[in-house]
């Protein structure tokens, strides 16, 4: 299912997700790598998450590996470690980049530092840097909260942010209200900061409550995957 | 104000402020390192303190002290962090100062692993540090839950002038759930005049208080240990707080089971009971004073065939069942101590070998 997503195919390359801690960066780089998959490009997706020791693009790979997306991580042997490793494929990833690869950074302008260490491989490489914003996260429920938030991302990682994502969600508590509210915040930030709108999301879920005529932007279903232990992640079909 | 989206340990920080809470000293450790970054922002904009000591010993001694002198102060920390606090545990419990802890629990012993765990029942529940001294410990089982009970925990520590635990493990430090905070759990300090050594200018009095733990003489020693023993014995009577869960089924096997395994637990019964059985749950959300009573009356119960105590460790709070349960009824304990945190699926397969 995918809603007015043809309008994102101008988001291929390279594509950094950033954002606040928590804003929902590694569900919404999941799923718009299945839903890029899907549309039958190909796609790979790194985990670049060093400081966020749970709920990691790692949880998700092997429900990506089935479906075709190869998901680049650090070596197995130092997939549990509590330290910062950055891959050395990263860089490699970054060279010969596939039709779409997707950066999964770690939160806040501390997770998007370590992308300031790929200045080398991102020379004369046209990307795109993407920053999540959920409002009904902590420091980000303003639009000053968000513009400091770009600024103090762009100033961690050397790299201009070029599109805003809209992720205003309450997990299982998200209503259709929620998401109207949340798209007008978010179109808000996009006006003030003069960076296009790409996409909001929505549950699948709540999906088909929802007016999508309401929005100038297309709709990123999420299929959720990062769940706790006793909640089941949406199964992905091909 | 409406909900908001929150990870366990911010919202652990944010709730010590709502609390009126405003003096914080801790030292960083995963899972609960999203405490300190969280207050190291919040706290300067509320007129607050935050000091990183050099180590968790450090912090320890600067909770005794901010606390001895009549400060409401807090910290948090996990499993190894704890153990290094454990020394001035115990002295804060000794000379009786209100302290709110917070561990977030990751995999032991030793430097053990950085997921999710329950392995310091017995240091929360039974000791840690030495000495006859019981600290008030509370488990929360969801995000809400933990906003609520740290809140709770410092007019608690003050009622009793004595430490209060919370032990949360590190999935309740990570996951992000929607909560607000209750305005009504907000407190006032309470007055600490006629004990704290909070200054001769500030009170009426020509005395000295003085906060210590030393007691050479063994008469004195002894009548405070008779103190320490009748709060801890009102505890018991007054504190005791858990939830049951379909109880009033007849059911064949009841679980006993707190925090993050209880949240897989509830979706066991629920997935048993559409199969057509029946089992049901005692949480314990004080883990001291456990709810010994209630569990003997559920255990009781003519259709219950087994208890079952299911923890994230190799059977820690199983020992408390059983000593609740006091033979009315098998006990067992199913658990795992790596971080994987069992699946509804292999826990109804343990439950179901009993049958």
């Amino acid at each position: 299912m995918l809603i007015g997503f043809n309008k994102v195919e101008h988001i291929k390359g390279i594509v950094i997700i950033v954002g606040n801690f928590g804003s929902g960066k590694t569900e919404v780089a999941v799923n718009l790598a299945v839903n890029r998959k899907r549309s039958g490009i190909d796609v790979r997706i790194a985990d670049l998450d060093l400081v966020n020791p749970y709920f990691r693009t790692r949880e998700a790979r092997e429900p990506l590996a089935e479906l075709g997306i190869d998901v680049v991580l650090p070596p197995e042997k130092y997939l549990q470690a509590d330290l910062p490793i950055l891959s050395p494929a990263i860089a490699g990833l970054i060279r010969r980049p596939s039709q779409l690869t997707l950066i999964d950074a770690g939160g806040d302008d501390v997770g998007a530092t370590v992308l300031s260490s790929l200045a080398d491989p991102f020379r004369k490489k046209r990307v795109h840097m993407l920053q999540v914003v959920n409002p009904y996260r902590p420091f980000t429920d303003t639009v000053t909260g968000c513009l400091k938030m770009r600024d103090q991302i762009e100033k961690a990682s050397k790299i201009t942010i070029t599109g805003i994502l809209g992720n205003a969600n309450l997990i299982d508590e998200t209503t259709v209200e929620h998401i109207y509210k949340g798209y007008d915040f978010v179109k808000e930030v996009s006006d003030q900061s003069g960076l296009p709108l790409e996409f909001i999301t929505a549950s699948v879920e709540l999906l088909p409550q929802i007016d999508v005529e309401r929005f100038s932007c297309p709709v990123l279903p999420i299929e959720r995957q990062l769940v706790p232990p006793w909640k089941k992640a949406v199964r992905l079909k091909k | 104000m409406g909900k908001i989206l929150m990870k366990g340990n911010e919202a652990i920080g944010e709730a010590a402020i709502r609390a009126g809470c405003l003096n914080y000293f801790a030292y960083p450790i995963t899972p609960q390192s999203e405490v300190a970054e969280y207050l190291s922002r919040r706290m300067p904009e509320v007129g607050g303190v935050f000091l990183q000591g050099e180590s968790e010993i450090a912090v320890g001694n600067m909770l005794f002290g901010a606390a001895g002198c009549g400060a409401r102060v807090f910290t948090t920390s996990s499993s190894p962090g704890i153990s290094l606090m454990s020394e001035a545990i115990s002295y804060i419990s000794s000379a009786q100062c209100p302290v709110v802890f917070v561990n977030i629990v990751r995999g032991g012993p030793g430097l053990g692993g950085i997921l999710p765990s329950q392995a310091d029942y017995f240091q929360a529940t039974k000791g840690g540090g030495h000495g006859d001294y019981r600290l008030l410990v509370m488990a929360p089982a969801s995000v809400q839950e933990a906003v609520e009970m740290v809140m709770k925990a410092f007019p608690l520590a003050e009622k009793y002038r004595n430490p209060v635990m919370i032990l949360g493990d590190g999935l309740i430090g990570q996951m992000m759930e929607p909560i607000e905070f209750p305005e009504h759990l907000r407190t006032e300090p309470s007055n600490k005049d006629d004990w704290a050594t909070n200054g001769m200018d500030t009170r009426n009095s020509s005395k000295p208080n003085l906060v210590k733990s030393l007691f050479l003489n063994a008469e004195l020693l002894e009548e405070h240990n008779v103190v320490l023993k009748a709060k801890y014995d009102r505890m018991k009577q007054e504190e005791v707080r858990y939830e049951s869960y379909n109880v009033d089924t007849d059911y064949q096997a009841l679980i006993v089971s707190f925090g993050t395994m209880s949240r897989v637990c509830r979706t066991v019964i629920d997935n048993l009971k559409a199969q057509g059985f029946e089992t049901a749950m005692i949480r314990p959300q004080t883990l001291f004073p456990f709810p010994e009573a209630p569990i003997k009356k559920a255990a009781s119960k003519e259709s219950c065939q087994v208890v079952l105590s299911i923890e994230l460790n190799m059977g820690q709070m199983v020992e408390d069942v059983d000593r609740s349960v006091q033979g009315k009824c098998p006990v067992h304990c199913y658990g795992k101590a790596g971080g994987d945190v069992p699946t509804p699926e292999e826990v109804i397969d343990v439950i179901k070998s009993f049958f």
